[in-house]
């Protein structure tokens, strides 16, 4: 039995049983089964639901003035449905706010501005990195840089067994379950490597002028050929010093870079994968600290690869990541010590370190900021030293890997190399020795 | 039996009365068609016997906004909106991603001015929705899709032109120029019909048309079915074969990987061998002319 109800819509908002049915549609419901009427199967299943209409399109002509039936109270055929003016809140409520366009925003600009920020995952990696920055890339750490972790006065007591017993920890020892994800082992192992080198502290006073930062704001501006860039990011840790760190290629070095080509990826623009914003405010330099912080001087910089879940860098792009934010870094330091202007050659260039890891493999690198003028691409270069895959260890296993009941791999910390946390030590300690 | 119908009914209605209850996309559908065309509306109970029928809808294909990330698919099994199988045979199989392909090859940037511009595949891969391989090209400032060529491979540079010259270019394997601009036998893929419209023909693996010849504005193509297609010169193909080459050549081997495929057996039923069984040697079609010229009688 169909109870009918004519009266006009139902309002079935609220019900999900009720079907609105046209009369038609009811007629047809019956034409379907004959004289049978369909109990057990339902409307929305057995008839066709017609798509649903668009509203018709309202047109306005200047000049002529609509006729609706707003006056009348009631529709009437021919005449045009009436428009009632939008409601705007005559108070402030911030769960019900509505951004203005775009272009009635303050900040907003024709020019837009490309963002490096910490989620972007550069196509090109270092080399776009590179032009960016505009830096010449030497593979493999500085040489002095190098002889400060042989030098045997530097080296921690029992340096290899503490090593080992920190990736131990932090590979099997800090979880209640089986392993520890490799967020987790990541960042303690490069808490545990950081605390073993600090275990010096009592040997070299300058230690005691360093602090370890997490999570501070860094915004650096920088204009290459016509196109704006910006770097912004929220970093993870960042390794502060009172003094800066001296240079590490002399002046010499510094005026042969001139001759230096920058690699260029044709036809890939430098500015793919980078974020275009139309909204963003003009000379923005900050460090993420006040101007009366003591350690002022950004040291090192430690790259988590797994620190943001949503984006996944692969190491190419990590290592241009770590490029650009210690580009950054530098950069923002520069504005704040010699001002806005494009300095052609910096008296005393400006060093910045930075570590990036997944946990096993580490990646070295020192930049040294020689100039501020990125506007175009001769000129001297600012320098890149890289180190790129450096295993700490081999394997760090659980369970044996047992292939045709042979142990290839036994269980616990295989293949441990020790030059790895020399490179780790040596670039803590530049600056202090 | 008609007293448990009107127990029933009558449960169903006090049920109803209360009008808090979840909102449905097809109630709401419904009552603004009602809102509409305020006809005289008619209340008919019902249940549901399969799953909510909004979980037909199809929100996944409807995204303007082109991307490279792949997009999660609905698989419809073969059913229509009504939720009965149109298509048999269909349903199951792994899951796929889509990867939206960009057919329009000679699409500008948007800020970029309109002349030949180069890009360069960075991956060429598996796409699980079609039997080509895809490729990821980079220009400029944007990345998207397009279907590989046979021997195209990562790091490759490929030419996009939209220009005519009175010589015919000698069209490296991968390149898209319109068809005036290449020479006449060169064989052609991803053809489009009218021009600025996107490729609709020649797609699939291994498949490659033929540019038979020029007639004053117009070429003729031969499409893989061996039917010949007159269009404008004006529009865009990419020269070169379809990658993936020996897909036509592979054995599926047992029945189970036709069921990764999301192919469902066929009705093992005995049907009467009509007009449609059998090998048929016709003559070729007549040529198909998808432009619009004034005939010659008048």
């Amino acid at each position: 039995m169909v109870s009918s109800l004519t009266a006009h819509c139902v309002n079935t908002m609220g019900s999900s049983f009720i079907r609105v049915v046209f009369r038609k549609d009811v007629n047809r419901l019956s034409a379907h089964g004959g004289d049978r009427l369909n109990f057990s199967t339902s409307r929305c299943v057995a008839a066709k639901v017609p798509p649903a209409r668009k509203p018709r399109e309202r047109v306005e002509i200047p000049g002529l003035e609509m006729v609706t039936y707003g006056e009348r109270m009631h529709y009437v055929p021919g005449l045009a449905k009436p428009v009632s003016p939008q409601w705007e809140r005559d108070y402030k409520d911030p769960r019900h706010y509505r951004a203005p366009p775009l272009h009635n925003v303050p900040l907003y600009k024709e020019q837009p501005c490309y963002v490096y920020n910490q989620r972007t995952s550069a196509l090109e990696g270092v080399r776009q990195a590179l032009w960016l920055s505009k830096a010449k890339l030497i593979s493999g750490l500085p040489p002095q840089l190098l002889s400060l972790a042989e030098n045997p006065a530097n080296q921690i007591t029992d340096q290899d067994e503490r090593v080992k017993n920190a990736i131990k920890h932090a590979r099997f020892w800090d979880t209640t379950e089986e392993r520890p994800g490799k967020q987790k082992y990541s960042n303690a192992l490069l808490l545990n490597l950081l605390h073993l080198c600090a275990t010096l502290q009592d040997r070299k006073p300058a230690f005691r002028k360093r602090t370890l930062v997490e999570k501070y704001s860094l915004a650096a501006t920088l204009k290459r050929g016509e196109d704006l860039f910006q770097i912004r990011g929220q970093n993870g840790l960042l390794l502060n010093c009172m003094d800066p760190l001296p240079e590490v290629a002399g002046k010499k070095e510094v005026s042969d870079t001139v001759d230096h080509v920058l690699e260029s990826f044709y036809p890939i623009s430098p500015t793919i994968d980078l974020q275009k914003v139309h909204v963003y405010k003009e000379e923005l330099n900050c460090l993420g600290f006040r101007d009366d912080y003591p350690y002022r001087h950004a040291h090192t910089l430690f790259f988590l690869e797994g620190a943001d879940e949503s984006c996944k860098l692969r190491p190419e792009q990590l290592r241009a990541k770590m490029v650009m934010f210690t580009f950054g870094n530098a950069l923002a330091r520069a504005h704040k010590l010699y001002g806005v202007q494009t300095q052609h050659m910096l008296d005393r260039p400006i060093t910045v370190q930075a570590v990036g890891t997944n946990g096993r493999i580490f990646q070295f690198m020192v930049f040294q900021l020689n100039t501020t003028d990125l506007s175009g691409d001769d000129g001297i270069k600012n320098q890149v030293w890289l180190d790129e895959d450096v295993e700490l260890y081999d394997f760090a296993k659980v369970r044996p890997l047992i292939k045709k009941k042979q142990v290839k791999v036994p269980a616990g910390l295989a293949g441990y190399k020790p030059e790895s946390f020399n490179k780790f030590l040596a670039l803590y300690l530049h600056g202090a020795v | 039996m008609m007293a448990a119908v009107t127990c029933l009914t009558r449960a169903l209605r006090s049920l109803t009365l209360s009008q808090h209850a979840l909102l449905s996309s097809q109630a709401g559908a419904q009552t603004k068609l009602g809102a509409q065309v305020s006809s005289i509306a008619v209340q008919v109970r019902g249940f549901l016997t399969t799953a909510a029928l909004s979980q037909n809808r199809t929100h996944w294909k409807q995204i303007e906004k082109y991307t490279v990330r792949p997009i999660g698919m609905k698989k419809t099994g073969g059913r229509d909106h009504s939720g009965r199988i149109r298509t048999h045979g269909i349903g199951g199989g792994h899951k796929q991603r889509y990867r939206m392909i960009d057919f329009q090859r000679l699409r500008y940037e948007a800020d970029r001015e309109v002349k030949p511009f180069d890009e360069k595949v960075v991956q060429v891969r598996y796409d699980p929705c079609r039997s080509a391989d895809i490729a990821l090209v980079a220009g400029g400032n944007r990345k998207r899709w397009i279907i590989a060529t046979e021997n195209m491979q990562a790091g490759d540079i490929i030419k996009t032109s939209g220009v005519i010259g009175r010589m015919a270019v000698s069209a490296n394997e991968g390149d898209a120029y319109p068809l005036g601009a290449l020479p006449v036998g060169t064989l052609v893929n991803n053809l489009e019909i009218q021009p600025g419209k996107g490729s609709e023909y020649i797609r699939a693996a291994g498949t490659s048309g033929v540019l038979l010849r020029k007639v004053n504005g117009t070429a003729i193509v031969q499409l893989p079915s061996k039917q010949q297609v007159q269009v404008l010169e004006t529009c865009m193909v990419t020269v070169g074969r379809v990658s993936n080459i020996d897909h036509n050549k592979r054995i599926i081997g047992k029945a189970g990987r036709n069921r990764w495929l999301g192919i469902r057996p066929s009705s093992g039923l005995w049907q009467r061998k009509g007009g449609w069984a059998g090998r048929k040697i016709k003559p070729l079609p007549r040529m198909k002319n998808y432009v619009n010229l004034p005939s010659i009688s008048a």
